[in-house]
């Protein structure tokens, strides 16, 4: 048995593109291909939360699909729980619990409770064990008070809950949502996190795709982080952010300055970059400074400024987030 | 030996795999609640079937001439004065075919565009099983439809048996695989297609054309002819109509009944094949969840 929950190996997915204005009579082989999932490979651990944090378009869904057993790989592997999610598809599904479309996977024209035993029936989930866990669930989520209401008339919080209580109903040790908290308000996308930690309390493995990185910082226990198809960086959140301790942003307040100090500064091997402005409204210098080696160098800085009797009126010390780690590795922002 | 598995793993026995039949069951009873949810539906059931034979009646009642010359004519080719069941025989099996095919058509469509086609894909059931579900509850619709057109056409259009009406209800039963067949394989080209409304009104058209649906199969070309006899909705009408309009025994229809199950075993094969290849097809291309 694998110590992984989830493996994948040189996974590809590549569609094939039709020409859309071709004639039916004078259909050519002038197909296109698109890569959306580009050799990727990667292992979740059993009992941990793997964010998976990208861009749109960056091929999240596709690669959590070819989990999940809706698409099929161009090629490469995937394992769940050692078992070769080609060859053993219905074992595989008894193990997973997967949201894809949040509210829009269940019917709005049946309520809650509905819902729910209509999946529980379809997970071979049937009379008095099936009441007992939805009972169990509606509370859990706090729908109980209006499951007998149709799901139309919820707001978009109780949809992805109820979304959620699906995926749980049968009680699938590997849990995969996609973008679970898109569309809500940060009240309920806050609700929805808490839910989703206490799952992992509960020993279930999570893989997640978001392209919010505070809610991949926070909830994740390893990221990563893909764009166009291949993970360009792979580990912790510390770890992703201190690699990137390289290149601090480190912003003075000062009440003078002149081109002088700047050479002087630009002396300092770690320093990489010096911004200055003067703000007219305040009087005061701002000066903005890349280092690049850690925390040594700013001991340096302190002294060479206060030496030629600059006063520091402030003093910002800006921490890197996995945004800053996104840019640093494709030079764009996440939010583009 | 690895005990972290164990340890992490939430439920320590799996669920055991889902019975088709209950899943089954399931699939009907999601549909009928939806369904009747929007009780507007309800009134079309009960307006159609006296109002859509209207056109046609009445026009063979116009071009039926003074003195019902024309009655002759349309007697000796069909070996019926009454054409008036003549036709509502007709329309009745058109009828069930059309919401056979909407049905299908937009049930499947529908979950497709609504994201719930895949929620059920994710389930650990054989996909047939969906068919399978929608078609009972399609059945259960049509036979509701095809009872309250009944007693309709006795109290509109003064519809008699003639025949025997357990004989007129085993022809229906021996339709229903043929019928379903054709409706799974319909399924399937709408998965590809993803386009309902072009294809069923293709499907309907060649079967208002090639099943003799308001007249007697005798006034087409050969060729067209050729083409009634590979489907399978032209032998429900037949027998239908021998029986009910001219009283045909069992013997006499003997051979269509026989037909009719043959094409239900080819068709429904068939119809599960094709379900099966796009089902392979459409995890290629990913198209279960395209809107
Ligand atoms: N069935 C398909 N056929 C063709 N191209 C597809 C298909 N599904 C996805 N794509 C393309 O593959 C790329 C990756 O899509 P995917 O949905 O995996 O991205 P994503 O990371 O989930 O993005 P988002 O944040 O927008 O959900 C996109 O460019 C998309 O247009
Ligand atoms: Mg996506």
């Amino acid at each position: 048995m694998s110590h992984y929950a989830i493996e994948v190996q040189d996974l590809k997915k590549e569609f094939a593109i039709k020409k859309k204005n071709v004639s039916f009579w004078k259909r050519r082989k002038e197909n296109k291909s698109f890569v959306a999932v580009n050799d990727i490979s990667f292992n979740v651990n059993k009992g941990e939360i793997f964010g998976f944090l990208g861009p749109n378009g960056a091929g999240k869904t596709t690669t959590i699909k070819m989990i999940s057993t809706l698409l099929r790989p161009t090629c490469g592997k995937i394992l769940i729980n050692g078992l070769d999610v080609q060859k053993n598809s219905m074992e595989i599904l008894k193990n997973l619990g997967t949201v894809l479309a949040g509210e829009r996977s269940i019917y709005w024209k049946l309520t809650g409770r509905e819902n729910l035993k209509y999946f529980a029936a379809m997970n071979g989930i049937t009379g008095k064990k099936a009441k007992e866990k939805i009972d169990y669930l509606l509370k859990r989520f706090s729908l109980d008070k209006r499951a007998d209401e149709t799901v139309e008339k919820y707001s978009t919080g109780m949809k992805q809950r109820i979304a959620l209580a699906k995926a749980l109903v049968a009680d699938p040790p590997i849990v995969i949502l996609d973008e679970p908290t898109s569309g809500l308000d940060p009240q309920s996308a806050r609700n929805l996190r808490e839910i989703i930690l206490e799952f992992k309390e509960e020993g279930r493995t999570i893989l997640l795709t978001t392209h919010y990185m505070e809610e991949a910082d926070q909830l994740s226990d390893r990221i990563a982080i893909i764009d166009h198809g291949e993970i360009i960086a792979l580990d912790t959140p510390k770890n992703l952010k201190r690699s990137l301790n390289k290149s601090n942003t480190i912003t003075f307040e000062l009440n003078r300055w002149n081109d002088v100090i700047e050479k002087e500064l630009q002396q300092i091997k770690s320093i990489e970059n010096i911004n200055s402005y003067f703000d007219e409204n305040n009087r005061k210098w701002e000066v903005k400074v890349q280092i690049n080696n850690g925390n040594e160098t700013i001991n340096n800085l302190i002294t060479t400024i206060t030496n030629s009797n600059i006063k520091i009126n402030n003093f910002k010390f800006e921490e890197p987030t996995l945004e800053d780690v996104f840019i640093n590795l494709t030079g764009k922002s996440l939010r583009e | 030996m690895d005990t972290t598995y164990e340890s992490i793993r939430v439920s320590s026995k799996a669920n055991a795999s889902p019975s088709i039949l209950i899943a089954i069951v399931y699939i009907f009873k999601k549909e009928l609640t939806q369904f009747l949810r929007y009780p507007s539906w309800f009134v079309s059931m009960l307006i159609w079937p006296v109002l859509f034979p209207f056109g046609y009646v009445f026009t063979a009642k116009a071009l039926s001439g003074p003195a019902s010359s024309g009655i002759n004519t349309f007697s000796a080719l069909t070996g019926t004065t009454d054409y008036v069941s003549y036709m509502i025989i007709g329309t009745t099996m058109w009828m069930w075919v059309n919401w056979m095919l909407w049905g299908f058509g937009s049930s499947l469509r529908r979950e497709q565009v609504l994201g719930t086609l895949e929620s059920n894909w994710l389930c650990p059931i054989p996909k047939t099983t969906l068919l399978f579900g929608y078609s009972f509850f399609q059945l259960l619709y049509s036979f509701v439809f095809m009872g309250i057109s009944l007693i309709e056409f006795m109290l509109f259009y003064n519809f008699r048996f003639t025949g025997n009406p357990l004989l007129a209800l085993l022809i229906i039963v021996a339709s229903i695989p043929s019928i379903y067949g054709i409706g799974f394989i319909f399924a399937s080209i709408i998965m590809w297609v993803k386009e309902a409304n072009s294809m069923v009104f293709l499907v309907r058209g060649v079967i208002t054309v090639f099943c003799g649906i308001t007249y007697p199969l005798a006034i087409l070309p050969n060729w067209m002819k050729g083409v009634s006899s590979f489907i399978p909705v032209t032998y429900s009408i037949r027998s239908l109509r021998a029986v009910i309009s001219a009283g045909a025994r069992i013997g006499d229809v003997r051979t269509d009944i026989m037909i009719l199950l043959l094409f239900g075993v080819i068709l429904m094969t068939l119809g599960i094949l094709a379900f099966n290849y796009t089902q392979k097809k459409v995890k290629e291309t990913g198209s279960l969840g395209h809107y």
